[in-house]
Order: structure tokens, then sequence, then C-alpha cells
């Protein structure tokens, strides 16, 4: 349960519905009773400390670790426990924080699969709109993805993932590589853009406050749960949280500067 | 120097049965991650399952298609029985490879135990010889290259021209993005024990063909080309499988011919040896380096 939840009027219905999941690896439970929702068109950024669970409820949410209880729903479907695979073909996106491209392969190999659920002119017809968005893996189709820099890699990477068109997509950290000037540039340009063009997005970044300036919707995980749910711009503007959740992290100050340089 | 050009000859038929082996043997490990040391076994029991269906009466070549089969189905059923059940309780890597030795063992003294301890051979004619040159073919031989040139031709179809084959790369790269994908990661890699099964029946028959006599061990002395030119080629990597057993079947026979058929496999543990002090990762490496298992 949320200690401090504020009134969710306003918000589009939930196409995500998140209830009291669970999740963790081996005998360790991670995620306990985390509760989240995402609705068409909504950016939803899950923020918080080193630890709390926030990468572990994203897998349990995509199909990468299993749920141990709770519930999630996709649309009006039941989707707890659903393999990855399945989860694709109803439209989930996701992108995990490392590992996120096929490293071996050529930057056409990636978005050739990342097509694979589309017919052959449907995925040429994709592969152009995707490229019109990333002109620059324009210039880079037989370079293998293992060679990208950081950005060009992520890149590749939600480049690969909108080859299906997701309708909810799921981003773990996805600036944790990139600069300054390339997480904004991501965050602004192209998150921002999807949302706009109805994609519910469900969105774990460490820069939060950058995360924050372009999500509806914000919820801030400690240990294992959802501590707080609130409209970003208001969590923006509370102090008090803002020292306890999105500066003062594990890692210390150098975190603080790095997040205060972005905002 | 006279007898380097025959040898030649000996070596590219060696090759082609060590390319198919060779082929099959990296696929499965590519795509499944486990490194099947009982692959030479399970060649030796496919070609059990071709001599049963020769004795039958039925045609040699139509045997060697009973042998793929039995080789694809054995394969996939192994892993489903036997290896997922440890993939799934977490077994790495190494101790998947002690599993893999524990069948190896139990494939070949079941072979013991239903056929004894003797010699088979296939009853098929060599056919008529061919002389290309100094190098002397028969039938049967040219017959082996034809299959081993279009095994090849096909993998690469396979991986570079098919939606299984797209499947298969992704899958071998990445599993867990590949599943996000929407790959079907189950699926691909059942086709995978399939496909590398059928390969690993193939070479077991055709090995037998050329030896003309087999017992239960003969495919597992066979397993030390087939991993020498694996690995030479860079674990994992079709293209580098074909190319290790080009090398491996040529200087293997050329060593043979020179100084004693004793030397074959001394020479396959030298290119090994020497490849893994150079280039451990093997020609083609991306696979390999990606899975830090440079061997």
């Amino acid at each position: 349960m949320p200690t401090s939840s504020a009134d969710e009027t306003g918000r589009p219905p939930a196409y995500l519905q998140v209830d009291d999941l669970a999740a963790g690896y081996g005998a360790s439970v991670i995620v306990n009773g985390a509760s989240a929702g995402v609705g068409h068109g909504e950016i939803v950024t899950i923020v918080g400390p080193n630890g709390a669970g926030k990468s572990t409820f994203l897998k349990a949410i995509v199909g990468m670790i299993p749920a141990l209880s709770g519930k999630v729903r996709l649309g009006e479907e039941d989707v707890t426990n659903m393999k990855a695979n399945n989860l694709a073909k109803r439209g989930l996106g996701y992108v995990p924080q490392v590992n996120d491209v096929f490293e071996t392969l050529s930057v056409l190999d990636n978005l050739a699969i990342g097509g694979y659920l589309l017919s052959r002119p449907g995925a040429a017809r994709r592969m152009e709109a995707v490229l019109e968005t990333f002109p620059a893996l324009k210039t880079m189709l037989k370079r293998t993805a293992s060679k990208l820099s950081g950005g060009e890699r992520k890149m590749l990477a939600i480049a690969r993932v909108l080859m299906l068109e997701p309708r909810l997509l799921v981003l773990d950290e996805p600036t944790s590589n990139l600069s300054a000037e390339l997480s904004r540039m991501l965050l602004e340009e192209h998150v921002r853009r999807l949302g706009k063009g109805g994609t519910a997005l469900l969105i774990v970044e460490q820069k939060a406050l950058a995360a924050l300036t372009i999500s509806d919707w914000a919820y801030v995980m400690a240990a294992g749960t959802m501590k707080v749910s609130s409209a970003a711009k208001d969590l923006l503007a509370r102090k008090d949280i803002g020292e306890v959740f999105l500066g003062r992290s594990t890692e210390g100050p150098n975190v603080q500067r790095a997040s205060g340089g972005i905002c | 120097m006279q007898q380097l050009i025959p040898a030649f000859g000996f070596g590219l038929i060696t090759a082609s049965i060590l390319a198919i082996a060779a082929v099959g043997f990296t696929l499965q490990f590519s795509v499944t991650n486990i490194l099947n040391l009982a692959y030479g076994d399970i060649m030796t029991a496919c070609a059990f399952a071709a001599y049963l269906a020769n004795h039958a009466g039925v045609n040699i070549w139509i045997s060697l298609v009973v042998g793929a089969l039995f080789g694809a189905v054995f394969s996939m059923l192994l892993n489903r029985l036997v290896y997922f059940g440890f993939v799934r309780r977490g077994t790495r890597l190494f101790g998947m490879i002690i599993v893999t030795i524990a069948v190896s063992l139990i494939i070949q003294n079941l072979l013991l135990a239903i056929f004894r301890p003797t010699f088979f051979t296939y009853e098929a004619s060599q056919g008529p010889s061919y002389q290309l040159g100094s190098m002397v073919f028969t039938a049967s031989q040219l017959a082996i290259m034809g299959i081993a040139v279009v095994a090849m031709v096909c993998v690469h179809l396979l991986l570079t021209q098919t939606q299984l084959g797209k499947a298969m790369r992704a899958t071998a790269t990445n599993p867990g993005l590949a599943r996000s994908c929407g790959i079907p990661t189950d699926q691909v890699i059942d086709a995978a024990w399939l496909v590398s099964g059928a390969l690993c029946g193939i070479a077991g028959v055709a090995l037998v063909l050329n030896t003309a006599t087999f017992s239960e061990t003969t495919g597992a002395a066979f397993l030390v080309p087939i991993i020498a030119s694996a690995v030479l080629g860079g674990i994992g990597q079709p293209y580098g499988a074909m190319l290790g057993a080009l090398t491996i079947g040529i200087a293997g026979e050329t060593a043979a011919a020179l100084m004693s058929p004793a030397y074959k496999d001394v020479v396959a543990f030298v290119i090994l040896i020497v490849v893994l002090l150079v280039r451990p990762q093997g020609i083609l490496s991306e696979i390999a380096a990606a899975k830090e298992v440079a061997a």
C-alpha cells in the first residue's frame, strides 16, 4: 500500500495493471506486494534507491522471471506469468538495461529479429518507419551491434522494440550508459513522442529528475514496494521526497550531482 | 610426394564427414548452450539404426535417411527428457558437460548390451571407382562428399534465409531478448536438436560407410576430430566448423600418409593445441566470445 497517494482522478484507465506483485531470485524475495498502473499514452516512471526492486518488478511483469504472487493484467487479460514471447504478441515491448541488443548480429539483423512476428512486407514497412525515426541507424546497418557506441546501441535497442509497434513499452534504465545530452534527447524527444502517439510507457530510471519532467505519473519504490504514487509534477515539487529518494541514493553524493546536472 | 595427392583425396572424404558432424555439434552448442559430448555415441546409435534398416533389406541410402531421422528424434528426446531437467535446475556449462559424459557412457554400454562386442558392416556396394587425377574415389565416397556439400548449403540457407534460422541465431545470441521479440525459444531449441541430430545421424552412417566396419565405440573415437574442428572454427560458428573440418580432415590424412595412420588424431590434437595457444577464441569467434566460453 502506498503510504502517500495522490488523487488518481484524471489518469487514463489502466492498460497495464499490476496488483500486489511479489518476485525475486531463488529464495530471496525482492519485490513484495508492489502495485502500479499505466494507461494508454501515459508515461509512468518508477524511481527509488538502488536495490529497491525496480528492475525485478519490471522483469516479473515482462515474463523474464516468475511472479511469486500477485496479478498482472494487460487490457482485459490476466497475463500473470505469461511467457515473454506470448506477451510480445499482445503488444508488450521490453528493453532491458543490459543485453539489450543481439550483440553478435548486425544492426539490420537486430531490426529484422525485432520484426520476427510480422509478415515480410509488414516487417519491411516497419523497418522503413523505424529508420525514419532513428535516421542515424541507416548508415550502420551492416555493423555488428557489439561495435556500436553506448548511444547508438540504446537507439538500436529501442528501434528494435518499436518494430512491433508495442502498445505498452517497458524500459529499464534506458539512459544508464548515455551522456546527459543523449539522455535528454532520448527521454524528451523519443519517449515523449511515443507517449503522445498513444503508447503506454513504464520506465525505471536512475536519472530521476530528467525522467520525471517528461512523465505523467510516478511511483517511488523502496524495499520492494511502492511508497509513493503521485502525479510526476507534484512529486517534483516536493522538496522532502526529492532529498530522500532522488538525491541521496546508496551511491552517495555523486549521484546527486549527476542528477542535478541533468535537470 | 607421390602419396600426398591420394592422401588429399582421403582428406576430402574425411573432411566431408567431419564437416557434417562438426556443423551439427557446433549448431547444437550455439543454440542450446550444451556442449554435448555424447554426440559421438549418438552417431554410433544412428549407425546402428541404419544397420537394422539395412539388414531388414532396405537400400543403404534409404537407411541413411533412417539414421538421420533416428538421430533427429533421439537428440530432441534426449534434451527434453534428460538435459532440459538439469538446465531448468540451473546446471551450468561445466556441470552439463559431466551430464553429457554420463549419457555418452550409458549409450555406449547400452549399444554393447544390445548388439554385443563385435564388428558390423552394412550390406552395400561401394559402386564403381572413378579416377580424378591421381585420386581415386568410389561411387559411395563421391556420394558422401555430395551429401556433405548439400548439407552445408542447406544449413547455410536455413540460417540465413528462413524464419527458423533467424530465430536460431537470435536464440543463440541472447535467448531472453529473443523471447521478448516474440520468438518461442523452447520450440526453436527443439528444432535445433532435430536439425543437429539429423546431421549427427547422417555423419554417423557416412562414417561407417567410409570405414566399412563399426562397433559401439566408432562414433566416440571420432569425437576428438569433431571437437577439434568445431573449436578450430570458433565454437558455435557453423561456417567456422566447416573450415575447421576441412583443415583437420586434410591435415590428418596427410599425416597418416606421410607417417602412419596412428598420427591422425595426434595431428588433430596438435592443431587444436596450437589454435588454443594462438587464438583461443577460434578462427571465427563472435559467438564464442559472446558466451565467454572460448573453449
